[in-house]
């Protein structure tokens, strides 16, 4: 049961980063044909993150305990004291501007320059932010799995 | 015909989505510095994550509806170029408090 919701997890994290990364082309080349596309997309950006934000939250509250313990004992500690730590704090952020995607979006790109210009930044931000929650991740299994291996 | 006003929705929640983000930031040294604030925290929702999560989504919400209700309703006045400067540094000055925080100062 762990393993299936760290799996979906990290998979509606990485469907947040692509489609962060969809809208940012989209609004690169935003006009009335792709305007519904562009809504649609920061939808589906704000929905993976949610769902990732609430598997992710379930199971660092309910079985992270476990890994921490093995993580602190092993030759990466940091990968809790450090990555784990922001990892679970700026994931709020990227929650919140995701969340902000589909109020941008509600503009009329097309038309409004400066809309276009704040949701370019905050898609670019949601990506990248997203990109480096996938990376945290990444090192949070290692430090697990390099606490497991005989030493 | 291009236009230049943002929606009041984008900028109170803009607005919202830059102080949050702060206070974010200040909590996490806050809960992390003082044993009653973690011990606090723990006790409202059974784990301090979850109550530090529910507390800045609930002032995102709250804060959205104070820039949006400023000016008789018409929301805040901000020009768009000050909104997007705002969003960027407070998201880039939160994610500097938490992980400087755990760099240097945990």
């Amino acid at each position: 049961m762990n393993a299936i919701l760290l799996m979906s997890h990290v998979l509606f994290g990485v469907a947040c980063i692509v489609a962060a990364v969809w809208l940012f082309v989209e609004v690169l080349h935003a006009s009335e044909a792709n305007l519904a596309r562009i809504r649609r997309i920061s939808w589906s950006a704000a929905a993976a993150m949610w769902l990732a934000f609430i598997i992710g939250g379930y199971w660092y509250v309910t079985s992270y305990k476990a890994d921490k313990a093995i993580i602190l004992s092993g030759p990466w500690p940091f990968a809790h004291a450090l990555v784990m730590e922001t990892k679970e704090h700026l994931v709020i952020m990227l929650l919140l501007l995701a969340t902000y995607l589909p109020i941008v979006a509600s503009d009329n790109l097309a038309a409004n320059r400066d809309a276009r210009r704040l949701m370019l930044w905050v898609t670019g931000i949601t990506a990248l932010l997203a990109l480096a929650m996938d990376g945290e991740g990444g090192l949070i299994a290692m430090g697990v799995k390099l606490g497991l291996l005989p030493r | 015909m291009e236009t230049t006003s943002l929606s009041k929705s984008s900028v109170s929640c803009g607005l919202s989505l830059a102080l949050t983000c702060v206070i974010n930031a200040i909590i996490v040294v806050a809960k992390e510095k003082s044993d009653a604030v973690m011990n606090g925290m723990k006790k409202i929702t059974g784990h301090h994550w979850i109550t530090h999560a529910l507390l800045v989504l609930g002032l995102f919400v709250a804060f959205a509806l104070i820039f949006g209700a400023m000016n008789r309703g018409k929301g805040s006045a901000i020009s768009a170029g000050r909104l997007l400067g705002t969003v960027v540094s407070g998201i880039v000055l939160s994610a500097l408090i938490i992980v400087g925080f755990y760099l240097f100062a945990d």
